[in-house]
């Protein structure tokens, strides 16, 4: 070693680098006194991290109000993927640290079908009336209830106001305008959204299909109906040529929710689908976050087709509670899982902060309760979700979705032919609503060779 | 006891750990991927069948090429640059230690981190590398054979100073009498880098070129990290069948025939050039 002094020194740097890294970590325990006493905590609350200031004030809530049985909020990584795997993690070691799981609203059927949740049927009349039908839709498996709705979310459309004087009311006249637009502001994007191949692009295609009045699924989903009619390929060409055109972004393509919203707030594009959350930055709620629309944009219902059965559509996001199988706190956990479905409390803390409650009674009375600067989220919320639809919580959404997001994704974005594509997207759709497909194509054979 | 088998008896719990920490979890998933899964719980005993679904998949097929037409491109770029870096850091002049420095920073810089970093000048707003380059829209991440390109250079940025590293180490051996000599017997640069320094740094680049083919072979960090799984490699293949999907049975068999692809080709390597290199014992330390 000695004749080579340059590689210890670099070793050296290396180890001063790693330490300077431990040091910019964050201090433990600095934040300890939100923190339930140990011994009167009755169970574990799995959720999302990505909304953990809500998740927090909805914990500290219940605290207050169950001094003997605490929960403990155990705040996951805020990536879809990683929730679950954490939580299939805990079910598979069989380890049952998580009695109540925050489930995203499309993996109802997988965790019911997996045996991972209690079947909370009985407690349907206390949801019923009470939440809003898309998000008890989205807690089903089977037309039985496995989780209770508990916050939601809904798509809209933010236009800019100082380049559009009215909102378009069909995609052909967003399609239209937006080249109207760019005609005197060349420089200026069209519509922006989710586009990358992931869940959000499965959300903003499912939009595409529905408001041409395409389905994936039948009522009880029994069968594929994706390939019934045009709408599925008109969907999928509809984006194709907007991308192609310059209508969408030209990185459409590479874009999640906050790519979109940062280049809307800059002041970048016409048109934009994104969730809420986006309303107060672009008003300019937070001061480290500048925004240039602030006074020149609004939001509207999503556009439809021209000639659609509907006039607008939205697909839900959000979250329901379900109760882990392997809790030892059932009772509780089912008592949580109902007062965050029902009980003004935690309602009302969604609705102040972020996302959306799914209690009904909110949205009607939503003036005396949502922040001023929040209310015209609201009024449009009001319009869009009587026609917003759940992504089908069927056993094999996930793999209807990853589907949808390799082999659509090329179609829009890279030319590839949208026939066999779409083909693909069906087999998968018909596959996710069996148990096992491998199972059902042996039992078929066997069938076969029967006769 | 004999020596010998004294020597044996105190080696033998290492082998017991090495074993159980490299070879078990090779052996199980070999296993695994001879079953057939419903969710996480394994069911029937299938045989090869699941070897038999992907060798017959045009995905897998397509995710093979992809790597290995990664590892050709990747490992020949980052391998010239590589050696020029080594020469580089081998030269005698002031501020060497300082340029040393610099040419190794990449290599120091977290994958992860890294291809945050290229993502985001790749990404066409706000389109550092467009504009840099004058190109124009081009969209580097969404799609197509620029996905692929864009990965590479970020590949070729991140480890060709640590191909210059493992050439450094092999220049630094090489004893300067040799270059006086051929300096005396009118040797040029270019001769003397062809009939003494790369004869001599050839244990050197074997080692470099199978590191560097072995671990570009494994590349997923910055294929998911960059383009969001679109460039679809065997590792992406394998971990998105199971952290996504979840099909263990897929996964178990992606990760067997990846493993055996490795192996398979760091023993040609091994076979066909480093004959000299396995079992010599190494020099200068």
């Amino acid at each position: 070693m000695s004749k080579n002094p340059f590689l210890l020194r670099a070793v050296g740097l290396l180890a001063v680098l790693a330490l300077v890294a431990a040091a910019c970590g964050p201090a433990p325990d600095e934040d300890d006194e939100a923190a339930p006493d140990p011994e009167d905590t009755a169970f574990t609350w799995a959720v999302t991290g990505a909304d953990g200031p809500t998740m927090e004030a909805v914990a500290d809530l219940w605290n207050e109000e169950n001094p003997e049985q605490q929960v403990e909020l155990e705040l996951l990584p805020p990536e879809a993927d990683d929730q679950r795997q954490a939580m299939f993690n805990d079910q598979v070691t069989e380890a049952g640290q998580y009695d109540v799981l925050g489930l995203d609203v499309i993996w109802t059927g997988e965790f019911a079908e997996a045996g991972f949740i209690e079947n909370l049927e009985d407690m349907r009349d206390s949801v019923e009336g009470t939440s809003i039908p898309g998000a008890i839709e989205s807690a089903q498996h089977e037309g039985e209830l496995y989780a209770l709705p508990y916050s939601t979310n809904f798509g809209f459309l933010y236009y800019r106001t100082d380049l559009v004087d009215e909102p378009p009311e069909t995609w052909e006249e967003l399609y239209d305008t937006v080249l109207e637009v760019q005609e005197e502001n060349p420089d200026i994007d069209g519509y922006v959204g989710q586009g990358d191949s992931y869940e959000g692009f499965v959300v903003n295609y499912l939009e595409f299909l529905w408001s041409d009045g395409g389905e994936v699924f039948d009522e009880a989903a029994t069968e594929s109906l994706l390939l019934e009619g045009d709408h599925a390929e008109k969907a999928i060409t509809f984006m194709r040529d907007a991308f192609e055109e310059g209508v969408f972004a030209a990185d459409f393509n590479t874009m999640v929710e906050d790519d979109a919203r940062l280049a809307f707030q800059a002041g970048d594009a016409i048109f934009m689908r994104n969730w809420p959350y986006a309303y107060p930055l672009l008003a300019g709620e937070d001061e480290d976050d500048p925004t240039e629309v602030a006074d020149d944009f609004d939001i509207a219902p999503m556009p439809a087709f021209e000639g659609a059965p509907v006039d607008t559509i939205s697909t839900l996001g959000g979250l329901n509670n379900a109760v882990s199988t392997l809790s030892e706190n059932q009772d509780v956990a089912r008592e949580f899982v109902e007062w965050a479905a029902t009980d003004d409390g935690p309602q009302e803390i969604l609705a102040e902060m972020q996302p959306p409650p799914t209690k009904a009674s909110i949205y009607e009375n939503y003036e005396d309760i949502v922040p001023e600067d929040q209310a015209p989220v609201y009024e449009v919320l009001n319009l869009v979700r009587e026609d917003a639809r759940a992504r089908p919580p069927v056993p094999g959404y996930n793999s209807f979705s990853l589907a949808v997001q390799e082999e659509l994704h090329g179609v829009y974005a890279d030319g590839d032919d949208p026939g066999p594509a779409l083909e693909a997207v069906n087999e998968a759709a018909e596959n996710a609503l069996v148990e096992d497909p491998e199972d059902v194509i042996e039992e078929e054979a066997d069938v076969d060779e029967d006769e | 006891m004999s020596e010998r088998a004294l020597g044996r008896a105190f080696l033998t719990p290492a082998f017991v750990v090495m074993g159980l920490l490299a070879l078990f979890p090779i052996v199980y998933a070999a296993y695994e991927s001879l079953f057939d899964f419903d969710f996480f719980t394994r069911t029937d005993f299938v045989g090869l069948a699941n070897y038999v679904d992907q060798l017959t998949s045009p995905r897998f097929w397509s995710a093979v090429f992809v790597t290995i037409a990664f590892t050709v491109v990747s490992v020949t770029l980052e391998f010239i640059v590589g050696m020029i870096f080594a020469l580089i850091m081998n030269a005698a002049f002031k501020g060497r230690n300082v340029t040393r420095a610099v040419i190794l920073l990449p290599w120091v810089v977290p994958t992860v981190i890294a291809g945050q970093m290229w993502r985001y000048l790749f990404e066409q707003r706000p389109g550092y590398i467009n504009e840099w380059l004058g190109l124009g829209a081009i969209d580097w991440l969404g799609s197509g054979a620029s996905m692929f390109w864009a990965v590479v250079i970020a590949d070729w940025w991140k480890t060709a100073p640590f191909v210059g590293l493992l050439l450094l180490a092999g220049l630094q051996t090489i004893p300067n009498e040799v270059y006086e000599a051929a300096r005396v017997d009118g040797a040029t640069w270019t001769q003397r880098f062809r009939n003494v320094t790369l004869p001599l740094l050839t244990p050197s680049i074997v080692v470099a070129l199978l590191f560097r083919s072995v671990d570009a072979l494994r590349i997923f960090d910055l294929a998911d990290i960059m383009t969001n799984a679109r460039l679809e490699t065997l590792s992406v293949l394998a971990q998105r069948s199971i952290v996504r999907a979840p099909q263990p049975d897929i996964a178990n068999t992606l990760a067997v025939l990846t493993f055996v692809m490795i192996m398979g080709i760091g023993l040609i390597f091994i076979a066909m050039m480093g004959r000299d290199v396995v079992g010599e014992p190494e020099e200068g330390s």
